[in-house]
């Protein structure tokens, strides 16, 4: 056997004539192409014929559960052309004179700016005229001035039915931003395409989007199509159903629009979290922003003191109040703190660490148990109940009842809302937990801030037995409830107090005849200006179906006065229909 | 026979200067061509090439470190080296946010890092420390070669990163070659290589698959990977014999060329410099080839002609595949074409690389002094 070190010196000598092998393969391949054939691939690259043209897919429409319209399709025409051909010659100055006879007003400079913006490549298509009309399309290609070099093409626009009533659900569309591109860089957009840019229209971008078509088409010295190389058709998107009922969340508009209440509106089906209305008031129209606003349009939206564009249910955090008086009961009931006899005199304040906590009832309430405090809304009896629990019992109670984090609604824009404790505040505002910040917790005021959406999951738990449902709102995308494993005797007196609260306590205003409700007051204290009025309610009481949660700004007035007859109205007008 | 320590000085001025001017003309080559591409796609190329001077910067000094510290000192942290980028690669993969559909970058001070990049200089280390140690004659310690180099080669396959795979499998086989494993060995490791080729090709992603069919039959799909490799060819094929000239290359100023830049930096060259530049080009790594097997074959460390012969391979490789794939001779992989693509760490490593070959020339040079 050879000694290895010849054995690896002569390798490397094979191994390096092994490599200037490889290098003569190369050299011939290049002599191959760039001397024998050069001729045929010089015609190539001068001719370079190919272009490749996007057809876009028609977007997926978006309809409620009945099949309302909420978004559809609209064919409008866009004239295209490639970069590399229209820079040639007087093709842009006749073109922006065809155009300026049409009444739309651009100079060949303003087309120049625009082709620039999109130019990827010569052979890529841009887009010259956009949003014509079919007429004002056969008129334009029908003027003598009209070239080859440019050719329109059929292009969706968006439209919304609906407007204001659905437009903070199913969102708006537009043009892709430089953002969103560098975002979904494996998803295939390119510049100029349309997308999703909230709501429904955002979160379910990827079903109604569809595939876009392409073509290569060889096309001659002037630019007319020759022949088709390949085409891929354009798949149109699918199209969604919600969960929500156009006609109630009219009725609910109308309900606010009628007191020109602004705020929010939720109904959720208790059994599996359908949304069936979301209704934010003061709302906005998406239609013109789907076709494209001014700057200025758009600054008076985002700039609008009333916030239209916010959806207030899932995105406006407001202190729960007295609403929340439904789950300190569930609590100290669980953690054996209170007992259904249990019971605290109210004199009308409560005094603690040198600071008074008054009840909203300035005279007091008397000897209160867990029923009549819910039944009357009394704050004194839920502070000494707070008290006996402690903030961590509260919150664990908050977190176990899905408050502090987005519910997992299929929708962009969910916040968390607050239920921040001790480390928090020590590290907000380097202070200690006081018994003070307990009391207030209590009665759902203090950091404490939820939507109008947690509060109806809140009491869609409530409502169902003890299970914590995912809201949605795309029908098909519901998820299987969570079995909280609540004590079954403590949840029925809870549901009796609320049954109660409508029946004769602080909601009977929502008290309708003929139909079973339940639900809780709340009137939130508001530093910024008069108080905030919220009610939440289900029925029919005995198998609840829907929850319903109303939170009115500045409406001045407590939620029984200002948001229980809507509530009881809204859910009238769905059990009865 | 004393060897005395050669100061840094020293080491720096007896360093290989045919080796260093090899890579340098290379580089400013490659330079001149990202500025001509990149002024083709965005119109400035100032900002690419003055962006690629300053990686080559930072690469110079990393080259001339490793001849500081000499490769005799690197080797004995072989294994620690191998493992912290096993780890890095590991990392890489778990939390690296995907871009352009893998999980191959992170970012630090604004500069994209590739790890698989410098996981190739680690592999080169730890596989002629081992096979020097082990030669690979019995099939214990062939197959503990095969071993070493599996776990980053399979981190580097699901990041996905195919064109980086295959130059792990091309430094495997040449060192294992090399190093005097037996003929039967390596027959057998490449039949049953081709054998899992089917059984590879299900963990391909979709573009991985279409580039790999397009190279079979660049004509079927047109619109997507075919079209790059079609338009590749139109721009060498018209760079004839003398090239179009300097800046005046048509098929990357129009931007029909994809990744001119990167991937087809080559097409761009030679659409500008034709036949005659290029043969040039091929004649420049063929010397810069000749330069590193002559500074193994002089070395009398088991270690340094193993390195060598990794260095090779892998520099060789992706030099091949980069050209063949611009005439579509090869499949596209993506590879970028060795000392001359725009990109920061595969610079960086490649010439870490080459400065372990000049660290093995200057301790032959020593060597051969002492005996004198």
């Amino acid at each position: 056997m050879p000694d290895l070190k010849d054995v690896v010196d002569s390798r490397l000598k094979l191994w390096c004539f092994f490599m200037l092998c490889t290098v003569i393969v190369l050299v011939v391949g290049l002599y191959f192409f760039q001397v024998v054939n050069t001729d045929k691939y010089v015609s190539l690259a001068t001719k370079n014929r190919l272009r490749l043209i996007r057809f876009p897919s028609a977007r997926g429409e978006i309809l409620d559960k009945n099949g309302a319209a909420l978004a559809l399709n609209e064919t409008t025409y866009n004239i295209m052309g490639y970069p590399l051909d229209l820079m040639k010659g007087d093709i842009l100055d006749k073109f922006a004179g065809i155009l300026t006879r049409q009444g739309i007003n651009v100079t060949s400079a303003d087309l120049i700016n625009n082709i620039k913006k999109q130019h990827m490549a010569p052979y890529r298509v841009v887009t010259v005229a956009t949003n014509l009309a079919m007429t004002q399309m056969a008129e334009i290609i029908s003027d003598p001035d009209f070239v080859p070099e440019l050719f329109p093409i059929p292009v969706w626009r968006r439209i919304y039915p609906a407007g204001t009533l659905a437009s903070l659900i199913t969102g708006y569309v537009g043009e892709i931003s430089e953002n969103e591109l560098k975002q979904y860089t494996d998803k295939g957009y390119i510049g100029g395409d349309i997308i999703g840019k909230n709501g429904v229209e955002k979160s379910y971008e990827d079903i109604l989007r569809g595939e876009v078509g392409q073509e290569a088409i060889e096309v001659d010295a002037r630019g007319r199509r020759v022949k088709s190389i390949e085409t891929r058709k354009a798949i149109p998107g699918k199209n969604i159903n919600l969960t929500l009922d156009l006609v109630a969340q009219k009725e609910a508009f109308r309900l606010f629009d009628e007191k020109d209440y602004r705020g929010a509106i939720v109904v959720m089906d208790v059994r599996d979290g359908a949304i069936i209305v979301m209704a934010s008031s003061p709302a906005f129209d998406n239609n013109p922003l789907a076709w494209g606003i001014s700057s200025q349009e758009w600054q008076a939206l985002v700039t609008n003191p009333y916030k239209p564009m916010i959806n207030r249910a899932i995105s406006g955090t407001y202190p729960p109040a007295s609403t929340f008086k439904a789950l300190m009961a569930l609590a100290a009931l669980s953690e054996q703190k209170i007992t259904p006899q249990t019971t605290f005199n109210c004199s009308g304040g409560f005094t603690i660490g040198g600071r008074t906590f008054r009840c909203w009832r300035r005279s007091g309430h008397g000897t209160m148990n867990v029923l009549s405090a819910l039944q009357h809304s009394c704050d004194v009896y839920f502070y000494q109940v707070g008290l006996r629990l402690g903030i961590d019992n509260i919150l664990k109670w908050t977190e176990l009842l899905g408050l502090g984090r987005t519910s997992g609604l299929d929708m962009p824009g969910e916040v968390a809302g607050n239920t921040a404790g001790r480390d928090w505040k020590r590290s907000r505002l380097k202070q200690p937990w006081y018994p003070g910040d307990t009391v207030n917790y209590s009665i759902g005021q203090g950091y404490l801030t939820t939507t109008p959406l947690q509060i109806a999951l809140l009491y869609a738990t409530i409502a169902n037995g003890g299970r914590l449902v995912t809201p949605y709102i795309v029908e098909g995308h519901s998820k299987p409830p969570v079995d909280l494993k609540l004590d079954k005797n403590n949840l029925a007196l809870v549901q009796r107090g609320l049954s109660i609260v409508v029946r004769s306590g602080t909601g009977s205003r929502a008290n309708i005849y003929g139909l079973e409700i339940a639900g809780k007051t709340g009137t939130a204290q508001n530093s910024h200006g008069a108080d905030h009025a919220l009610f939440v309610a289900y029925a029919p009481a005995k198998q609840p179906v829907y929850v319903v949660s109303i939170m009115i700004e500045e409406a001045g007035v407590g939620g029984g006065s200002a948001a229980a007859p809507i509530a009881g109205q809204l859910l009238a007008y769905l059990l009865n229909k | 026979m004393t060897e005395t320590e050669l100061s840094i000085r020293d080491k720096l001025l007896k360093q290989d200067k045919w080796l260093f001017a090899a890579l340098s003309c290379l580089i400013f080559t490659g330079i001149m061509t990202i500025f001509t591409a990149a002024a083709g796609f965005s119109g400035n190329g100032v900002a690419y090439s003055s962006r690629q001077l300053f990686v080559v910067t930072v690469s110079i000094a990393a080259f001339m470190a490793i001849i500081a510290i000499g490769h005799e000192k690197i080797f004995e942290y072989a294994y620690p080296i191998y493992f912290a980028l096993l780890f890095v690669l590991l990392f890489t993969l778990l939390f690296a946010p995907k871009s352009m559909g893998s999980h191959r970058w992170f970012t630090i001070a604004g500069w994209g890092v590739q790890p698989s990049e410098f996981s190739k200089v680690a592999v080169c280390l730890g596989l002629s420390k081992y096979l020097s140690r082990n030669p690979p004659i019995t099939l214990k310690s062939y197959l503990g070669a095969l071993l070493l180099v599996f776990p980053i080669a399979f981190l580097v396959f699901i990041q996905p990163d195919l064109g980086s795979t295959m130059v792990f499998i091309a430094i495997t086989l040449i060192a294992l070659f090399v190093a005097g494993a037996h003929k039967r060995y390596l027959f057998t490791t490449m039949v049953l290589g081709v054998l899992f080729i089917p059984l590879g090709w299900n963990f391909l992603k979709e573009y991985q698959k279409n580039r790999l069919l397009v190279f079979l039959d660049p004509g079927i799909d047109p619109l997507g990977a075919g079209y790059s490799v079609m338009q590749s060819r139109i721009a060498i094929g018209s760079g004839g014999l003398w090239g179009k000239g300097y800046l005046e290359g048509m098929q990357s100023k129009l931007r029909f060329l994809p990744e001119a830049h990167t991937d087809f930096i080559f097409s761009v060259f030679s659409e500008e410099f034709g036949f005659v530049g290029s043969l040039i080009v091929l004649s420049l790594f063929c010397f810069l080839f000749i330069r590193i097997l002559i500074a193994g074959m002089k070395s009398r460390d088991a270690r340094s002609k193993i390195l060598v012969s990794c260095i090779s391979a892998w520099i060789w490789f992706q030099m091949f595949e980069s050209i063949g794939m611009s005439m579509g001779l090869l499949p596209v992989t993506g590879l970028p074409l060795p000392l001359f693509s725009y990109g920061g760490s595969a610079m960086v490593s490649v010439l870490i690389a080459l400065g372990f070959v000049s660290s093995i020339h200057i301790s032959n040079i020593k060597l051969y002094k002492i005996e004198a």
